[in-house]
């Protein structure tokens, strides 16, 4: 059996051909990763290709294709990516007419490491790897399981140590807005650190993020003060689901659930009074 | 416990609106900790209203429309009715309690109801601690 | 003011606040020369008044001369609800010269002197509602109100009693009307009723003369077995898309002779006109001085279209008017105004299971009996049982089926009471036979409608108090055997009752239309829990709805008899023909407006739009409100998350600014800074 490597270099030789170039990792000099487009004209470059540490390749696609819209590209995915992809599809960032995905499946030790329920694609029609389960998140288990007063005191003592980089809004492939609603002061109070309880900042970047966190987790990753900034996301992702039937990034033309109109049961499921 | 609850309440102008001066014209009396700012549609309350109205030291915050079905813009309060169930549940996230946002729908004609919610909320709210110093 | 950081606050505008006593209605629970006293150290506030009547025309007086004389740049007053006195403050500031959005209404009567009883406490929520107010209405804009020709072609769209008034009433006036219409022929329900209560007069004999007249009135463009597919644009511009069904007749060369109708070989059921207890022919028209009179072929069930041969009308036609290549027209047509007069569906009585309804076969419903009772009906007008030729000797009316039935639907379906009395003369007018009424109340209030009541009273019909149980064919004593046993509680007598009959009668609820929440989608207006039409005011503005250029009337908006919905065709063609002779008409200036240099195009506020008001441009990648259909709700602003849309008149500056000056006030009791920004 080849690795993944391998295959995903044949994958990326098979497409290479028919398309202007093939979005996906190159390691670079301190085994750094970064989005690559790789291209017929340079093949030599696939010597380079990279699978982990996972760097937000959707955001790069988005970039091309504002500058391009008409080159035909492909794109090297993992499930979490597909999903951003879908979602900045629905939100009109990303025209998928001329890209071709390509689905990365993730390993069991990557899946554990992003505490990842969906390690898959599900859309990508070519695909790389073995597809495996998702596995528990503990992190977010834990604190769902927190009382109130636990739960304030938990956030309190983790965003205290935020230093507002704003690094968990640039790297989020969702966060795609021209201006931020997290730099108004209108809404996020400026110049005061730590912030005051309780933190606007995430707060709302938490209401920004539902039903648009795809469960990426490069936030958590970005973050200098390792917050566990997707478990709150992550917590408005499973009632989204449980209220709306809803799913960021699950299925191409379902429309977000905030902006709809109610269905039968949504209502009585939201629990709002009659 | 809160001595002196303070209570914003978003109240759409078509529907909740009137029902609050109904009570007015029917001379319900109700605590006069609410203060009422009008909107449109109560779907025009952003998130991002009601989290800043906390952030002034609001003890509590309602959000009040039309009934669903009744809505004087077809389908604008099924957007709050799907945004702050949302936020509510958010809050809760956070740790803060999330009955402090209320959610219900007032129509004009419901005057009686208008009363009686403010008066069960700025109870409620009465045997929570200061949102502020809850914060500290 | 001093800030936190001790420096004054700048405001640049000059602000009038005026707090009003309303007689004793405000001051005598409000210290109102406190809160005046107390508002002019607001920032930005360069007079603060108290006064009687603010609403008097003194009062605007008060409001104008200080607008000239000290230059106000805002106005505040202090009084009742806006909805009582917004425009005329806003109309008093107009007046002197200020734009009508730089002034605001702070409620202190229904909202703090009326629902406060404490003296302090309501001072005290006077003066932060002034505060607010204060806070808010420096962050005003102002605004133009935007000014839209009309198109003088108005739309009707339904062709019963109560579309066939409008369209005559604006047709009349010399403004064209199209008159659309799904059915084959205009008439609606009305044509097919026999007598209208309670008078008696024949229905056809009143109905058919409006029905000719819309038909050959030359300001009358009748589209019927057409429906309207698309609505654009808003009041004064818009453009409607109709598709004109295929009728597989040319209309130019049909003369209406009815040959085509005789010779076609094929019966169907017409589940229709005749509510299913008669025949009609696969090309028909749905009944003999339908308008237009051209028929229409029931593509699927003609024998032609359905096996390839046939084609008996074609052959027969003199004038080759049979067109079986005619495919569906597509029109697009403008106008001005709308008026929807598309009326009701019957309710399904087979619901209520427990009343036998396509179980027993001499259960009839309202619409059936109507047919049975109609000279041109299926059976000549013979009162007779299913089977075609037995009259029945006892007959049991039941009221309220599907009306005021928390199962089905709560309201009372207004005729139902009246036309079964109707029911009840003519079955003993023409059989004899007893009748039996069983109602819940009688409701007859119109005029001579309790007349009537008297009159049926008068002529032995039994009236039975009481919701009927159940319709049986079950019998417990002989004298039950072969016939229909009505099972009710007379609450009167405090009696179970079982009362044999041989034919049962359904007063069917009349329920709104089953797709009326498409039709109102399409339209862009609102639907009841029941599904009727909402009207703009239930009691002042009955046949207008929230959207301008947009009206309803007759049963659409709820149930209604034949005055009542002929009335309301009428007011409605008033109603727009009061904007038709304004030339232009003035649409909301507080609509939606988008940054288009921080707009993303993620579009999540055109999904949110009830009104297809925002559309998104390819082009720019932005997306762009079309004031003119913006009914100003804002859903779109609490759904863009970078807030790169905005409402005019309700910003988020606006709303946070009157949120903290209400905030600030009731925490210190004393002013701190009301900066939007922190």
């Amino acid at each position: 059996m080849t690795d993944r490597l391998t295959s995903l270099r044949e994958a990326i030789e098979a497409v290479l051909p028919n398309v202007d170039g093939v979005l996906a990792l190159r390691i670079g000099p301190g085994g750094i990763s970064a989005s690559h487009l790789f291209s017929k004209e340079h093949p030599e470059d696939l010597a380079k290709l990279a699978l982990w540490p996972k760097e937000p390749v959707p955001d790069t696609l988005k970039i091309i294709l504002r500058a391009h819209p008409d080159a035909k590209l492909a794109i090297v995915c993992r499930g979490c990516e597909e999903r951003g992809i879908v979602e900045m599809f629905k939100h009109a960032q990303l025209n998928l007419d001329n890209v071709t995905l390509i689905g990365l499946q993730c390993e069991q030790a990557e899946a554990e490491f992003c505490r990842c329920a969906k390690p898959f694609t599900v859309h990508s029609k070519t695909t790389v790897g073995q597809s495996i389960k998702g596995v528990p998140d503990p992190v977010t288990e834990k604190i769902a399981a927190m009382s109130q007063p636990e739960r304030l005191a938990f956030w309190k003592q983790e965003f205290e140590h935020c230093i507002k980089c704003y690094g968990c809004r640039t790297i989020c492939p969702q966060c795609f807005c021209n201006v931020c609603t997290l730099e108004d002061e209108k809404w996020v109070e400026t110049g005061r650190l730590p912030m005051a309880n309780p933190s606007m900042y995430h707060l709302i970047r938490a209401m920004h993020m539902t039903a648009k966190c795809v469960a990426c987790r490069e936030c958590e990753e970005t973050c200098p003060a390792d917050i566990p900034l997707a478990v709150q996301f992550r917590l408005m992702a499973r009632d989204v689901k449980e209220l709306f039937n809803y799913e960021a990034g699950a299925v191409m033309d379902q429309k977000p659930p905030q902006l709809l109109v109610l269905e039968e049961g949504d209502y009585e499921r939201s629990g709002l009074p009659h | 416990m809160t001595t002196e609850p303070k209570i914003i309440g978003f109240l759409c102008n078509w529907c909740s609106y009137r029902g609050a001066d109904g009570a007015g014209m029917a001379r319900l009396k109700y605590p006069p900790n609410i203060k009422i700012i009008r909107v449109p549609c109560s779907g025009r309350v952003s998130p991002e209203l009601v989290l800043r109205t906390f952030r002034e030291g609001a003890d509590g915050v309602m959000v009040l429309g039309c009934h669903i079905g009744d809505c004087h813009y077809s389908t604008g309060n099924h957007r709050t009715a799907k945004r702050m169930p949302l936020l509510k549940k958010l809050l809760e996230y956070t740790g803060i309690d999330s009955e402090r946002l209320y959610i219900n729908w007032v129509s004009a004609a419901e005057g009686e109801k208008f009363a009686s919610v403010i008066r069960d909320f700025t109870e409620k709210i009465s045997t929570l601690p200061p949102f502020r110093e809850t914060m500290k | 003011m001093k800030t936190k950081n001790g420096s004054r606050t700048e405001v640049q505008e000059k602000i009038g606040v005026y707090v009003c006593h309303c007689g004793s209605n405000i001051a005598g629970t409000v210290d109102v020369a406190d809160v005046a006293r107390w508002a002019a150290h607001l920032p930005g506030v360069v007079v603060s008044r108290d006064y009687k009547f603010m609403c008097s025309s003194p009062g605007q007086e008060l409001i104008g001369k200080d607008i000239k004389e000290l230059g106000l740049t805002r106005v505040v007053v202090a009084s009742c609800s806006p909805h009582l006195h917004e425009a005329t403050f806003r109309g008093a500031c107009e007046r002197a010269g200020l734009n009508p959005y730089l002034f605001e209404m702070a409620n202190i009567r229904e909202q703090d002197s009326w629902v406060t009883s404490d003296k302090a406490e309501a001072t005290k929520k006077a003066k932060a509602l002034v505060a607010a107010a204060v806070s808010r209405v420096a962050h005003q804009q102002p605004l133009e109100a935007l000014l839209v020709p009309i198109d003088a072609n108005v739309l009707v769209v339904g062709g019963g009693i109560a579309g066939i008034q409008a369209a005559l009433e604006i047709a009349d006036s010399g403004n064209h009307v199209y008159l659309v219409e799904r059915e084959p022929s205009i008439g609606g329900h009305m044509a097919q009723f026999d007598k209208t209560f309670p008078t008696l007069d024949c229905s056809a004999c009143i109905l058919t003369p409006k029905m000719v007249s819309a038909g050959n009135h030359k300001n009358i463009t009748l589209l019927t077995w057409s429906e309207v597919e698309k609505v654009e644009g808003y009041v004064g511009n818009f453009t409607v898309t109709i598709r004109k069904k295929a009728r597989f007749v040319d209309e130019a060369l049909c003369t209406g002779c009815g040959v085509c109708q005789e010779k076609c070989p094929k019966k169907v059921i017409d589940d229709v006109f005749e509510a299913g207890l008669g025949y009609r022919k696969a090309i028909y028209t749905p009944f003999p001085q339908a308008v237009p009179n051209y028929p229409v072929i029931d593509h699927d069930n003609c024998t032609y279209f359905q096996k390839g041969t046939c084609k008996a009308c074609e052959k027969f036609c003199a004038t080759g008017a049979i067109k079986f290549d005619q495919v569906d027209e597509i029109l697009t047509v403008k106008v001005g105004n709308i008026i929807l007069a598309t009326g009701y569906d019957l309710f399904d009585a087979r619901k209520v299971s427990n009343y036998g309804y396509a179980r027993l076969p001499n259960v009839f419903t309202s619409l059936e009996m109507e047919r049975l009772t109609n000279a041109s009906g299926p059976t000549g007008g013979k009162i007779v049982l299913r089977d075609g030729v037995t009259q029945p000797k006892s007959v049991g009316i039941i009221h309220c089926v599907g009306s005021r039935d928390r199962n089905y639907n709560n309201y009372c379906s207004v005729i139902c009471c009246m036309q079964s009395l109707k029911f009840a003369h003519l079955v003993h007018e023409r059989t004899g036979a007893t009748v039996y009424n069983f109602y819940i109340d009688i409701r007859t209030p119109f005029k001579a409608y309790d007349e009537f009541y008297q009159k049926v009273l008068e002529e032995g019909t039994l009236f039975v108090r009481g919701k009927v149980a159940e319709v049986t064919d079950a019998a417990r004593l002989p004298s039950e055997e072969g016939r229909l046993i009505i099972q009710a509680e007379d609450t009167l007598a405090g009696k179970q009752r079982r009362i044999p009959v041989d034919m049962v009668i359904l007063s069917s609820a009349l329920e709104a239309r089953a797709d009326s929440k498409e039709v109102a989608q399409k339209f862009g207006i609102s639907c009841s829990a029941d599904q009727w039409f909402i009207e703009k005011h239930p009691k002042l503005d009955p046949v207008a709805t929230m959207t301008d250029g947009v009206f309803i009337a007759g049963t659409c908006t709820g149930p209604k008899d034949i005055p009542a919905s002929v009335a309301q065709g009428a007011a409605a063609a008033a109603r727009v023909l009061s904007i038709i002779g304004q030339g232009q008409i003035q649409i909301e200036a507080a609509t939606a407006i988008v940054n288009e240099e921080t707009c993303v195009g993620c579009q999540q506020c055109i999904a949110s739009c009830p009104y297809q008001a925002i559309v998104y441009r390819e082009d720019k990648g932005k997306a762009y409100v079309n004031e003119a259909l913006c009914k100003g709700c804002g859903t779109c602003v609490g759904s863009c998350l970078p807030k790169c849309i905005s409402l005019k008149h309700f910003t988020d500056e606006q709303l946070v600014a009157e949120m903290i000056g209400a905030m600030h006030t009731m925490k210190e009791f004393e002013l701190i800074p009301m900066e939007v920004a922190a």
